[in-house]
């Protein structure tokens, strides 16, 4: 399935946490679009979530802006971002709203007006693709962190968005699972998803190739690209 | 002036419990007066004080709904039967609003307090430590739980609800849906923290010992008799009135 392209810009942007002297975020300058795979690392602290949310407009920039598809994020509804960017925070037990498995995967769809066959269909290849079909009928917060943190990017994954950001994605999860999300990353950039994954896990973040931006400080330090 | 949280703790109640008992606009105005010149010698900063201004159309809506629930006085804007408005619930209506601002006051004061000498406070006022500490918990975990439900906020509707688009059926099921996480992290962390309370010896000993020590001057003892007998005297004062 051809994506529809996104385009993400962060032009001078700083953003500093009230009660604090240091920004999080200083002068970043950044270009992101569809079917790329972006890794932002750096150290606790430098700014790598912090980023993210500005990304998805959650924060205001001090200085600078933050455009998708050219248009200021800010102007968009969180619903609307939602449409354009996925987004797995770090702490899966704050993206789980639902019963059951299924229900958690099937939640962003229903709310999407996807019902009936279509909507069965497309719970069972997410839910399939990362081994959680026998979960389920589960409920998602008696289950293991990373089966938790499966279920928040599976019900994610499932609305297709068009660009992604995943926080710290491999926290709890483990090789076997680590494995099938590189994969599934992998294949659904070269489909035209936009990935941009925030992650101290230099095996994963080498696996996954594509661009990686290391931040210090708030500040971008270096630029790399792999294949 | 460095006044112990007791010190302040006892006139924040003084101040309070004045806001409480009397309902005449007049005398409530005069303790509203009372709180800003104690904040003012408290050196608390009156600008978080005067930010409650914003407040207005809440204020508005008090005393609107007043005007229901009071029924004496000129009316000043009916609609039919209804008096949407009259004098009394003016008078009832600002009344309340002093109150509100008096208890603000108070909480500003004892918001002054360094938290760790609040609790060693209670503690020394013979509270039980067990409900000390909940209150401690409490205070320490209030911004971590706010911090969580607008995460829960904004992943909702990055999943694709837009809460300000939700029919009116549907808005019970999206709440459903924001505070079942809440919950269950409330629920988690309590559990956690029992166990790592009791991994840490809670309460293996009758008694513990405080990092930090409280002490009463006699400028404390001098404020809070003088504090004690002037309420005493704004009560006899008043009910002679």
């Amino acid at each position: 399935m051809i994506k529809p392209m996104v385009n993400i810009n962060l032009n001078n942007v700083s953003y500093t946490y009230s009660g604090r002297l240091e920004p999080a975020v200083e002068n970043v300058t950044l270009s992101l679009d569809s079917g790329e795979i972006t890794a932002i690392t750096g150290l606790n602290g430098s700014g790598k979530s912090t980023l993210a949310r500005l990304i998805l407009g959650l924060l205001k920039p001090q200085e600078g802006q933050v455009c998708l598809d050219n248009r200021p994020v800010n102007s968009y509804t969180l619903a609307e971002v939602g449409e354009k960017i996925g987004y797995v925070l770090q702490n899966p037990n704050q993206m789980l709203f639902n019963t059951t498995v299924y229900n958690e995967v099937a939640f962003g769809l229903r709310w999407k007006g996807m019902k009936g066959e279509e909507l069965k269909a497309r719970c069972n290849q997410y839910l399939e693709l990362f081994h959680l079909w026998p979960l389920r009928n589960k409920l998602p917060f008696n289950l293991s962190e990373g089966q938790k943190q499966m279920v928040a990017i599976s019900a994610v994954l499932a609305l297709e968005p068009s660009c992604l950001i995943l926080d710290e994605p491999t926290k709890s999860i483990d090789t076997l699972r680590k494995k099938i999300l590189i994969r599934v990353l992998r294949d659904i950039g070269c489909l035209g998803t936009g990935i941009i994954v925030i992650s101290h896990d230099r095996s994963f973040v080498d696996a996954l190739g594509g661009r990686e931006i290391n931040m210090v400080k708030g500040k971008i330090t270096a630029y790399e690209t792999r294949r | 002036m460095k006044l112990d949280v007791r010190t302040k703790l006892v006139i924040a109640a003084i101040l309070s419990t004045l806001a409480i008992i009397y309902q005449n606009a007049v005398v409530l105005g005069v303790v509203l007066i009372i709180t800003i010149v104690a904040l003012a010698l408290l050196k608390v900063s009156l600008q978080s004080f005067f930010d409650f201004r914003k407040l207005i159309y809440l204020y508005l809506v008090l005393i609107v709904i007043q005007s229901l629930f009071i029924r004496g006085g000129e009316p000043l804007i009916t609609i039919g039967e209804l008096h949407l408005l009259t004098t009394e619930s003016i008078i009832y209506g600002i009344a309340i609003i002093l109150r509100f601002l008096i208890l603000i006051g108070s909480g500003l004061i004892l918001l002054s307090c360094n938290l760790s000498e609040m609790l060693l406070a209670m503690d020394r006022m013979h509270i039980p430590y067990e409900i000390v500490f909940m209150i401690q918990i409490g205070i320490r975990f209030i911004p971590v739980l706010i911090n969580e439900l607008s995460n829960i906020f904004d992943t909702i509707q990055l999943r694709g609800v837009d809460l300000r688009k939700v029919y009116k059926r549907k808005v019970i099921r999206v709440y459903i849906s924001i505070f079942t996480p809440l919950i269950y992290s409330i629920w988690q962390k309590a559990e956690q923290l029992s166990i790592l309370l009791e991994l840490r010896g809670f309460r293996r000993y009758p008694t513990r010992t405080y990092y930090r020590t409280i002490s009463m001057g006699v400028i404390d003892y001098i404020i809070i008799g003088l504090s004690l007998s002037l309420a005493v005297i704004f009560v006899v004062v008043i009910s002679m009135l």
